[in-house]
């Protein structure tokens, strides 16, 4: 019973953070209509930078501001390419995905040749751990809590914005129906840009929440967890923003069960089990999609 | 003749199939990835049967074209018109499940690998004969009404199915193509390198055969004919300082090609121009003088 | 016929899709307050002309829009300067609200949304019955009322319509034309492309006829009713 509840909070934990990713995935594909495949890749990233000016210079804040401008850099850096492929004629989404690819594999390659000489980083214990709550003989770790609480609040102000704000509005009508929301004149680019904005910020809240649940990194996590994410985001239906939530929700519980019950290296593998059983029964997703 | 020279050319054949093998489902715009786990399933079962059962090459290498067909059929009847999103997530999840019980299995070595695979004699004629018949067959499918039913697929669903083009089956035919071809260049990657490590199974043998068949050009099969040797096979030449950067490199190239040519290097307008002017020309004479027609 | 102000003028416009010539020079001018109709059959081109206004398919020639030219400027840019097109076939944003709907359209016109809000509702009471209900439930008349409603919040200075009776009753496409009246009344310049040539002509001042990209006929809704050849190409042969 103790291991389920401490499971269930970690995977819980987990879970929010992969709602949060398959959010910001599934705004690029809604938006900007692009796979972005690297969107962990820039997650991953960020969590470099992060860790980097931790280490130099030992200031939260400062590693909290480099850690979410590399995130917002990284993204609008690629609008200019995924603007060029979305507008050549011809040439559909499966482009993008493609492209992307292109850039995840750089980042990864860099990552293990040239990051801290490729080997996993660390981040300092005081940032990880600092006081563990405990109940009875479960531990929760402070960075769990905070991911957990950090999560919730990042999904509650990224709802608030798609459904109470403008320029929510003006994301939700470019969704929908691009043709009509040219029509009666919203800069389509523009919104474009800002979208890459708000999954850059998004992008970066993840990598500091990503790094107080797990403590480290390495260059191949970022591969990892794309992959997840495009699964979760094809089983819940490619751009379906509440599928998203709740199958990502229902991924990091069952990676957190998994992890309590069985050995280590097999863990992993049931998650990818369920999800493929789950796509070849359903190939258009649980929640259906409105991507073709 | 030397290791170096005959590993590139092992390397190459086993590339330019693995192409293949992708570029046929993307006919009918699917990227299938599938067939790289079929690949690897193949290649423990053909190191395990050669190795411990004593099979002849000749018998490992049917039973693995059967192996990786029958894979691929069974899943397609799940994905055989599925979106194209969803068949690269089964291909990748389906690479990682391979991956993972191949490394926590014992008996195939684990981590460490598997060696020991008795060496087979002329096995680079084999693969160029095996090569050239994988060859001529995907050049009758490509001219042929399947071929034409796949062009029309990728540009336009909804149109395909509203002609009579059944997508489904034609995607299972596909898939189950890619799939035995999978299996073949795995009976002939296990004994050219006569020892199998799970890493080679990854994902960045993903990432190098995407890069090879979209930067040789995934119109045509010729494509990959000239990319898979320069960015398959060359770096193995190369000494190891440079050939480690080599998805950096896949990388960079992947992104450049499709923002300049986004059909890669070799496309089908191309060829056309190649093989004489006049094919295109009619093509689009004939449009012209309907068009004259019909203002 | 008294010259009123130009709104609008398009000198020698084409549209081509690749090898196929949508639109061939085409000359027209809409002047202020006017209810200017343009008639052909499918695929005649009058779509096309109105997507190259808004420049949504790449035209060339010259458009002038109160005397400036803009050819050249994007979409969203033509929008704020005082252009609507309200689309063929009831084209809404389905899943939001009618309410959401109506805020859209006055993107480019936030400061008298309220003002703007009340004249919509004033034209179109079951716009405002039906405010917060999901704009994917209303039935076809209404999609097209709210269709015109979210065009009205930008309050443009030239409404384009695209076959506004497109896939309607004949009782709704009644309505919505004695609307389009109405409105010219209240001092809306419309231009209006239907292939229903006798009810466009009735609430036209003047219109155009269009024929595979050119115009082939032109002139005050009485000439063209009257022109045999318009009459037996366009209203139906023996009347």
């Amino acid at each position: 019973m103790e291991v389920f509840l401490a499971q269930l909070i970690n995977g819980l934990a987990l879970g929010s953070i992969y709602v949060l990713l398959v959010t910001g995935f599934n705004l690029m594909i809604l938006v900007a209509r692009i796979i972005q495949f690297a969107y962990p890749q820039f997650v991953v990233l960020s969590m470099y930078a992060c860790w980097e000016v931790l280490r130099l210079t030992n200031n939260v804040f400062l590693a909290v501001f480099a850690c979410i401008s590399t995130s917002i850099v990284l993204n609008i850096l690629s609008e200019p390419i995924f603007r060029r492929i979305t507008n050549m004629k011809g040439i559909d989404i499966n482009a993008s995905f493609v492209a992307s690819l292109g850039i995840a594999i750089v980042i990864t390659d860099i990552m293990s040749h040239s990051l801290n000489y490729g080997f996993p980083i660390a981040f300092p214990t005081s940032w990880v751990e600092g006081s563990l709550a405990r109940f009875g003989l479960i531990m929760i770790s402070k960075g769990q809590l905070y991911a957990l609480a950090g999560s919730i609040i990042a999904v509650l102000l990224f709802f608030y914005l798609l459904y109470r704000t403008k320029q929510g509005r003006l994301f939700r009508a470019i969704a929908e129906n691009r043709f009509a929301a040219r029509l009666i004149g919203i800069p389509i680019v523009k919104t474009s840009i800002f979208s890459y904005f708000i999954a850059g910020l998004l992008g970066g809240f993840i990598a500091i929440l990503l790094s107080l649940l797990l403590g480290s990194a390495s260059p191949w996590l970022g591969e990892f967890v794309a992959l997840k994410i495009l699964a979760v985001s094809i089983v819940a239906g490619l751009g379906n923003l509440r599928g998203g939530l709740v199958c990502g929700l229902c991924l990091g519980v069952t990676e957190a069960m998994a992890m309590g019950y069985l050995s280590g290296s097999w863990s992993n593998v049931v998650s990818f089990v369920i999800m493929l059983i789950i796509i070849l029964i359903k190939p258009q997703g649980l929640f259906g999609t409105s991507i073709s | 003749m030397p290791t170096v020279l005959s590993y590139f050319l092992g390397f190459t054949a086993i590339y330019i199939l693995m192409c293949w093998a992708i570029y046929l489902p993307y006919r009918v715009g699917q990227l299938y990835f599938t067939t790289v786990a079929c690949m690897a399933i193949v290649a423990y079962f053909s190191g395990f049967a050669a190795r411990e059962w004593g099979w002849p090459f000749i018998f490992v290498l049917l039973v693995g074209i059967a192996i990786g067909a029958i894979i691929a059929y069974i899943l397609s009847h799940a994905i055989g018109k599925a979106p194209c999103f969803t068949v690269v997530i089964v291909g990748l999840a389906f690479i990682f499940i391979v991956k993972t019980v191949i490394e926590n299995w014992e008996l195939l070595g684990g981590t460490v690998g598997f060696f020991g695979i008795p060496p087979v004699n002329n096995l680079l004629l084999i693969a160029y004969i095996l090569l050239g018949i994988v060859g001529f067959v995907i050049y009758q499918i490509d001219h042929s009404r399947l071929g034409r039913a796949a062009s029309v697929v990728f540009v336009d669903r909804d149109a395909a199915a509203s002609l009579g083009v059944n997508i489904k089956s034609l995607g299972m035919f596909y898939q189950t193509i890619a799939g035995a071809i999978g299996g073949m260049a795995g009976v002939l990657y296990t004994f050219l390198l006569g020892s199998l490590s799970p890493e080679f199974f990854a994902f960045a043998m993903v990432g190098s055969l995407v890069c090879m068949l979209f930067v040789g050009g995934y119109t045509t099969m010729w494509g990959v004919i000239v990319s898979a040797p320069i960015l398959g096979g060359i770096p193995i030449l190369l000494p190891v300082t440079i050939s480690s950067w080599r998805q950096v490199i896949y990388g960079i190239l992947l992104v450049l090609i499709i923002l300049v040519r986004p059909e890669g290097l070799i496309t089908k307008r191309m060829l056309w121009n190649l093989k004489g002017k006049n094919r295109y020309k009619t093509a689009s004479n004939l449009v012209n003088t309907r068009r004259e027609k019909v203002g | 016929m008294k010259k009123k102000n130009n709104i609008l003028k398009i000198e020698n416009l084409s549209v081509t899709y690749g090898p196929i010539k949508a639109l061939r020079k085409a000359n027209l001018e809409v002047n202020e307050g006017e209810v200017v109709a343009l008639i052909g059959a499918n695929g005649a081109g009058k779509t096309s002309l109105l997507k190259a206004i808004l420049n949504i398919e790449k035209p060339n020639g010259k458009i002038l829009f109160l005397g400036k030219d803009i050819i050249s400027k994007s979409t969203d840019n033509i929008v704020a300067s005082g252009i609507c097109l309200i689309p063929e076939g009831h084209v809404i944003f389905s899943s939001m609200t009618v309410f959401e709907n109506l805020q859209l359209g006055a993107y480019h016109n936030s400061y008298d949304f309220d003002k703007n809000l009340e004249k919509v509702f004033a034209y179109f009471p079951i716009l405002q019955e039906r405010s917060s209900q999901i704009a994917g439930t209303l039935s076809g008349g209404e999609q097209q009322m709210l269709s015109i409603g979210r065009g009205l919040m930008s309050n443009p200075k030239l409404i384009m319509i695209d076959e506004p009776s497109l896939g309607l009753a004949p009782k709704i496409v009644a309505d919505i034309f004695e609307i389009l009246s109405e409105l010219n009344e209240e001092g809306y310049t419309i231009l209006l492309a239907e292939q229903n040539a006798k009810k466009a002509l009735e609430c036209a001042h003047r219109g155009y006829v269009l024929e595979t990209g050119r115009f082939i006929l032109q002139g005050t809704s009485r000439e063209l009713m009257n022109n045999q050849k318009a009459r037996r190409v366009y209203l139906g042969g023996s009347v």
